[in-house]
């Protein structure tokens, strides 16, 4: 399989320099019939299906009725909608913004040959072991503001009412979410470092570059491809974060952590108006591929750009 | 070559798909052969449910298939089957609200015939609790398990040590706040962060302010009741409570269900929690010592000059079964039906600290987990005049989520008494 995709993946380039090797061919159409099918059936058919509820009003008991545009124009005149929305955005920003500098100084350090390294990274490792549930549950407990930390630390806590204000428990939804996913960001980056030539800084070491300088001007370049996947999985993941919320503020209070997917659920499965929530399901899908696409374009991502040229 | 693999994987596939569409509906077809469904909410409860089951199979030719749903899972898994082949003939639910729309789209049986041909289905229940669940002058469910009324729990510790007693009247319970909040003693536990457990100082104080019929007002779509000298008299009386700190100031960062208010009574760190009667269940599970010694419970107080009575209790009133009309064994649905009056079932309830709302309740009260606590609870649902069924399960689902959202938001002063009122004027109606 690798050999297939690294055929069909750069073929083009090869194409133009040398001409591709004797008895390599292109790949069936074959190969792409299970992966077909099953994004047919498990993607594809669900998302349409879905586009037309938006267009229903449905409770979950009587059959779909059709409504015709009545749920988009009650979601664009919808105040916990506009807001929803923006809450989203924010989210996530603030879990790109948090994890990534995290990460990325976890996974170099990771990499390197330290004592202990193997021990503490496994340690780092535990919390992506840990369902979102189980977390949230632990953070709760951990943040009560009669029995946990906070009231150990009142200078720093003031009463603990980080669940009763926007601001506090927006907060508290970016730690932990930085805590549940900062791991795995972090792996990822720990395997981008790996494979980083090391000529590269001792080349750099000759020249009398120090660390810092190394970790900025080869580390950081070379980080490029795998800080594009791990913002992608931030930005994709952020976007339908729920089970964080549902557990440590279940939207509240009012509705001032009540994001997308949140919003969705709320609509669909608390107030059986499957109609609304198919539609902001709707409205999250698009707006995920939309940033990814975008993503992906401006950083050139789309362009297969080597990060080993000059090498 | 490979277009022809090609076409028969996808023929193959479309046939997986057909074979799984038919084996769904194939599955179903096993409530003819002589069995009903019986759909619970699934916790600690089952296990009488399975003893009457038990007891139900070993004379019935029908036989009883008890499938038991995770709780929280409960409500969403009822709503996805019940209109399709795989619904269940008999299942659990709150009353009111909860099955309201099942009777609009047509899928309950009115359970009057029923109750023709054995009265004794309408006769060996409270009628405060049994009316719940009857809708447009119909009888849709028959109580099952025991009743949850909201009390007013209190650390008899920490009301002693501040030389208090329990308040009878609302200007004791405001100066009882003065007393506690000078012995720095947060006066209620509250757990906001669930919103459900502020739903309930509403309840008890628009019940005590303008009596039971202001809310059947506004619940009949009557939105001019919200705007009423009797709902506004509420308002300032709760904004009142807040205002002088009787909740603390972090209650919306605090939990029941994490355990979290449960533990600040225990604690003595506050020394009242308004709650349904599972609170004594829930400080037995995890403070055995504190329930034994200084678990205080009370009603809720009156209101001098309010309309409501005094005895007026609100929470959730029970537990119903409702039998759906497509149902092939309606005979045996309601001879099932008549376990949850026999007491043999009322005996078996008590034992794991559930209060069935049966008149025959009475004579078997010496036997339960705790009798003084099951008494207390039993004489004051008896004699209530009113009952009270919980505002987001009388409200029809779709109004839970705003409603909650309201309430929460007008404790924590996000919204003032205007902006409350037209959030309750917003919710649909039944």
């Amino acid at each position: 399989m690798t050999a297939l995709s690294f055929v069909s993946g750069s073929g083009r380039r090869l194409r133009a320099g040398r001409r591709a090797g004797v008895g390599v061919t292109r790949p069936g159409l074959a190969w792409a019939v299970p992966a077909t099918v099953f994004f047919l059936l498990f993607a594809l058919v669900p998302l349409v299906l879905v586009a037309v509820l938006s267009f229903t009003s449905w409770d979950g008991v009587d059959s779909p009725r059709f409504n015709g545009l009545a749920n988009w124009t009650k979601l664009l005149h919808d105040p916990v909608m506009t807001q929803s929305v923006w809450l989203t955005l924010v989210l996530t920003l603030a879990g790109v913004l948090v994890q990534t500098p995290v990460s990325i100084l976890l996974g170099v350090w990771a990499a390197g040959h330290q004592r202990n390294r193997a021990v503490l990274s496994a340690i780092f490792f535990v919390p992506l072991l840990l369902s979102a549930t189980a977390i949230s549950v632990v953070w709760r407990a951990i943040l009560d503001p009669n029995f946990g930390v906070p009231s150990q630390l009142p200078w720093l806590f003031g009463d603990g009412n980080l669940m009763g204000s926007q601001s506090g428990a927006i907060a508290v939804l970016t730690f932990v979410g930085m805590w549940q996913w900062t791991p795995m960001h972090a792996l990822l980056y720990q395997g981008g470092a790996r494979a980083i030539p090391q000529v590269l800084y001792q080349a750099a070491a000759i020249d009398g570059a120090g660390k810092v300088r190394q970790f900025i001007h080869i580390t950081l370049p070379q980080l490029r491809n795998t800080m594009i996947t791990s913002v992608i999985l931030m930005l994709v993941g952020g976007l339908t974060t729920f089970d964080t919320v549902l557990i440590l503020t279940q939207g509240g209070p009012g509705t001032d952590t009540t994001n997308s997917a949140y919003y969705m659920y709320q609509q669909a499965f608390k107030s059986f108006d499957f109609g609304s929530g198919s539609a902001i399901a709707l409205v999250l899908v698009v707006v995920a591929t939309l940033i990814s696409l975008a993503v992906v374009r401006l950083s050139g991502y789309d362009k297969m750009r080597s990060t080993s040229e000059g090498l | 070559m490979k277009r022809r693999s090609f076409a028969v994987a996808l023929g193959l596939s479309l046939a997986t798909v057909g074979l799984t569409a038919c084996g769904s509906g194939a599955s179903s077809s096993d409530g003819g052969s002589g069995t009903i469904h019986v759909l619970v909410y699934g916790d600690a409860s089952n296990k009488v449910e399975k003893q009457m089951v038990d007891t139900f199979n070993k004379t019935s030719k029908v036989k009883v298939v008890l499938d038991a749903i995770p709780g929280a899972d409960y409500q969403a898994k009822l709503n996805t089957v019940i209109n399709t082949p795989q619904a269940p003939d008999i299942f659990f639910n709150w009353g009111g609200g909860s099955i309201q729309p099942y009777v609009k789209s047509d899928l309950l049986l009115p359970l009057d015939d029923m109750i023709a041909a054995d009265p004794g289905l309408k006769s060996n229940f409270l009628p405060s609790v049994f009316n719940t669940a009857v809708i447009d002058g119909k009888s849709y469910g028959i109580p099952m398990r025991g009743t949850q009324p909201v009390l007013l729990f209190n650390n008899k510790k920490v009301l002693a040590d501040a030389g208090l007693s329990v308040p009878k009247t609302w200007d004791e319970l405001i100066n009882a706040v003065q007393v506690l909040k000078g012995k720095g003693v947060t006066p209620f536990a509250l757990g906001g962060g669930d919103k459900w457990p502020t739903l309930m100082w509403y309840e008890y104080v628009f019940d005590r302010v303008a009596g039971p019929e202001l809310f059947q007002k506004a619940l009949s779509g009557d939105k001019s009741a919200w705007e009423s000298e009797d709902s506004k008299k509420s308002l300032g009386m709760l904004k009142q409570l807040i205002d002088a700190g009787a909740f603390g100031s972090n209650f919306d960062s605090v939990k029941f269900t994490d355990g979290g208010s449960p533990a600040l009574l225990a604690k003595g760190k506050a020394a009242f929690e308004l709650m349904g009667s599972w609170e004594y269940s829930t400080q037995q599970d995890a403070n055995p010592d504190f329930t034994k010694s200084s678990l205080g419970f009370s009603n809720f107080p009156s209101v001098t000059g309010g309309k409501g009575d005094q005895a007026n209790v609100v929470g959730n009133t029970n537990n119903f079964y409702s039998v759906l009309k497509k149902t092939k064994h309606p005979e045996a649905a309601a001879a099932f039906l008549k376990l949850m009056y026999s007491d043999d079932f009322v005996k078996a309830q008590m034992a794991i600290g559930n209060l069935p709302t049966t008149t025959n309740t009475e004579q078997f009260l010496g036997t339960a987990a705790n009798p003084d606590y099951s008494k207390f609870q039993y004489n004051l649902v008896k004699a209530a005049p009113s009952f009270q069924l919980s505002w987001d399960q009388a409200y029809p689902p779709a109004a839970s989520v705003p409603l909650q959202t309201a309430v929460q938001q007008f404790f924590n002063g996000k919204l003032d008494v205007d902006g409350f009122i037209k959030a309750m004027q917003a919710l649909p109606a039944s």
